[in-house]
């Protein structure tokens, strides 16, 4: 069976709900600068931008550090729960089982059919904040930024779909109706990097920090932020990062989901 | 789609099957571990053995009703069926497949409804839903769009003009329809549903069930459903299995059931307890004193018998209830005896207390 069809299936999906739930795609828009706002006034209230320009160590203007941060933050984290999340979505609803019965794979049916979902969520959050860049950077400044975030997240989808499919054969195996695994958002995210720069953490958080593919999409899109030219070694080395994690975390993931598939099977808990 | 294998070597491997079988299962056994909470941290593991050594195959075109009372293994032989269930023993072919070795090749020749209530995206349309499913299922451009027509058309949900409504606004006999024409989408050659009738008003079962006849003996479709509506087996199914707490108990053609009760009759009697009288203790009440199989059960109210039992007991089993009625105070309103139907050889074979 063509993967393309199944991918569109996620596709014609996400059009269907949007089309028919108008408020659902109204706050999928105002989310990103919810969250931005929120991320910005948190920061005010502990100091000026000038203040968080000399504790950062570089000049760089403190919303393009945050649009960047919040982008790779976002997006990471519905990546990281999204493919686990369609499943508990497909129990409560009682369409799992229909969604097992596509002849391909399980996971390559989960993960093909939740991308479109988090393209579209990354395109409209990069769309979002695709203006407010390029009046804060000017155009070209803004173009360059711009891209080196759409790399980040792009290139940290996918060992983060390995993340996710790991967390998915978990949810699959337990018999698990909720997101048991939900606790570990804020430590995910404070390990990644994304309160406080990684290398600000404890020498142990550090060593998880190393572990987790968010680390370096957060880093990644940061970069573009806080650098006034392209350090390209930095970004060559992280990408490097990336695409070994990809490699590892889906070796994983495709054979750990089979396993968890097969012992929900055994136990009933489809 | 044309499924080739090789019944020789099928037959070599002790099935019994010929090239009219689209499905086997030989020996299907299933235990389910459950924990028993004993205090707060301790718990007990329990095994149930929902499968004990179940065998029938069920041929190309024919209807197949799976019969049984809630948690005697119905949904658990459909569930292995369609791959979604590994079993713990024996093995089951769909056209040749098996459905552990082979469950891809198994899951494009099976069309499956599980629920009937659920198990479709609330916020889609039913054309919009059959869409998603059939592409999931491998459909794409002209071939989708034909098929999502064709099977809402054929479930009746087109001419209702309900095909372009959102799944929430569904009554249950739609959603039924609409299970019922996902699990048509591929074309399959074979149908696996569970209780498709179930919760559906009278009408809307008849169309169901004559669609599924249809399908069967038109079309070529191989049907198994699983219910416990005796009735509804009676008039849909060419052949049935009465499986009971795991095991198969018989299988045959209802007409051939039915003549296994050849000399005996099914004596029925409706009665009203007063509303201080438990229905349940006068169920088991009356049920101890019959020493037969039989069936009883509260039905809006009332208190319903049956009993399977020789004409010439038929007499004296009358006078004991009616007598053990009315000392409880109960007013009697219908006593028949009349030829016993597949439900009076469901109650002969397995003496179950209810469904």
């Amino acid at each position: 069976m063509a993967l393309r069809t199944l991918f569109k299936s996620g596709v014609v999906l996400d059009i269907y709900f949007f089309k028919n739930n108008r408020s659902a795609f109204l706050f999928t828009l105002i989310w990103p600068y919810l969250t931005l706002t929120l991320i910005i006034g948190m920061g005010y209230l502990f100091g000026s931008a000038e203040s968080f320009k000399q504790n950062v160590g570089v000049s760089v203007d403190p919303l393009m550090y945050f649009i960047a941060s919040t982008l790779a933050t976002m997006v990471s984290l519905d990546v990281m729960w999204g493919i686990g999340g369609s499943v508990l979505e497909h129990r409560w609803i009682g369409t799992l089982p229909y969604i097992l019965l596509s002849p391909n794979r399980t996971s390559i049916t989960l993960v093909l059919t939740y991308i479109p979902r988090y393209l579209l969520n990354a395109g409209i959050q990069l769309a979002e904040f695709a203006p407010l860049i390029f009046v804060v950077e000017g155009f070209y400044g803004g173009l360059f930024r711009l891209s080196i975030v759409i790399l980040a997240i792009t290139l940290g989808m996918l060992p983060l779909l390995g993340f996710s499919a790991l967390f998915t054969s978990f949810l699959l195996s337990i018999k698990e109706e909720s997101n048991v695994l939900g606790w570990l958002n804020p430590l995910i995210l404070l390990f990644s990097g994304a309160f406080y720069p990684a290398y600000l953490l404890p020498r142990w958080a550090r060593i998880i920090s190393k572990a987790l593919p968010s680390t370096y999409t957060i880093e990644l899109a940061r970069l573009s932020a806080i650098i006034g030219s392209p350090e390209l070694r930095k970004i060559t080395l992280l990408i490097g990062a990336l695409v070994a994690m990809s490699v590892i975390y889906n070796s994983a993931s495709g054979l750990l989901i089979q396993a968890g598939e097969r012992k929900a099977m055994r136990k009933g808990a489809i | 789609m044309d499924v080739k294998y090789d019944v020789l070597e099928l037959r070599n491997r002790g099935y019994s099957m010929s090239e009219e079988d689209s499905i086997i299962a030989r020996n299907l056994r299933k235990i389910y571990s459950t924990y028993l909470r004993k205090g707060l941290i301790k718990r007990e593991r329990q095994e149930v053995h929902a499968l004990k050594g179940v065998s029938f195959s069920v041929k190309r075109g024919e209807v197949f009703g799976l019969l049984g009372p809630n948690g005697a293994g119905k949904t658990t032989t459909v569930k292995i069926l369609s791959t979604l269930l590994l079993p713990d023993g024996g093995e089951a072919r769909i056209l040749g497949f098996d459905v552990v070795k082979d469950a891809s090749k198994v899951r494009k020749l099976i069309g499956v409804s599980l629920t009937v209530e659920k198990g479709f995206f609330w916020k889609l349309t039913g054309r919009e839903n059959l869409t998603y499913f059939g592409m999931l299922y491998g459909l794409d451009g002209q071939e989708l769009r034909a098929s999502v027509q064709q099977c809402l058309e054929l479930v009746g949900l087109t001419s209702l003009g309900v095909a372009d409504k959102l799944y929430e606004e569904y009554s249950l006999g739609m959603k039924a329809r609409l299970s019922i024409a996902r699990a048509l989408i591929t074309d399959p050659e074979v149908l696996i549903l569970d209780e498709p009738t179930l919760g559906l008003d009278p009408p809307s079962a008849r169309t169901l069930r004559e669609l599924l006849v249809e399908l069967a003996h038109k079309k070529g479709k191989t049907v198994l459903v699983t219910t416990h509506n005796m009735f509804e087996a009676e008039i849909l199914c060419d052949r049935v299995a009465i499986i009971n707490e795991g095991k198969i108990v018989a299988l045959d053609e209802v007409e051939k059931l039915k003549r296994r009760l050849a000399g005996k009759v099914s004596l029925e009697i409706i009665a009203a307890p007063p509303a201080k009288v438990p229905v349940t203790s006068l169920i088991e009440t009356v049920r101890s004193l019959i020493g037969a199989p039989s069936k009883a059960f509260p039905e809006n109210g009332l208190v319903r018998l049956k009993v399977v039992q020789p004409l010439e007991r038929v007499e004296e089993t009358t006078s004991r209830v009616l007598d053990i009625l009315h000392r409880k105070g109960c007013k009697i309103r219908r006593v028949e005896v009349k030829e016993p139907n597949l439900e009076d050889v469901f109650i002969h074979l397995t003496g179950r207390k209810g469904f």
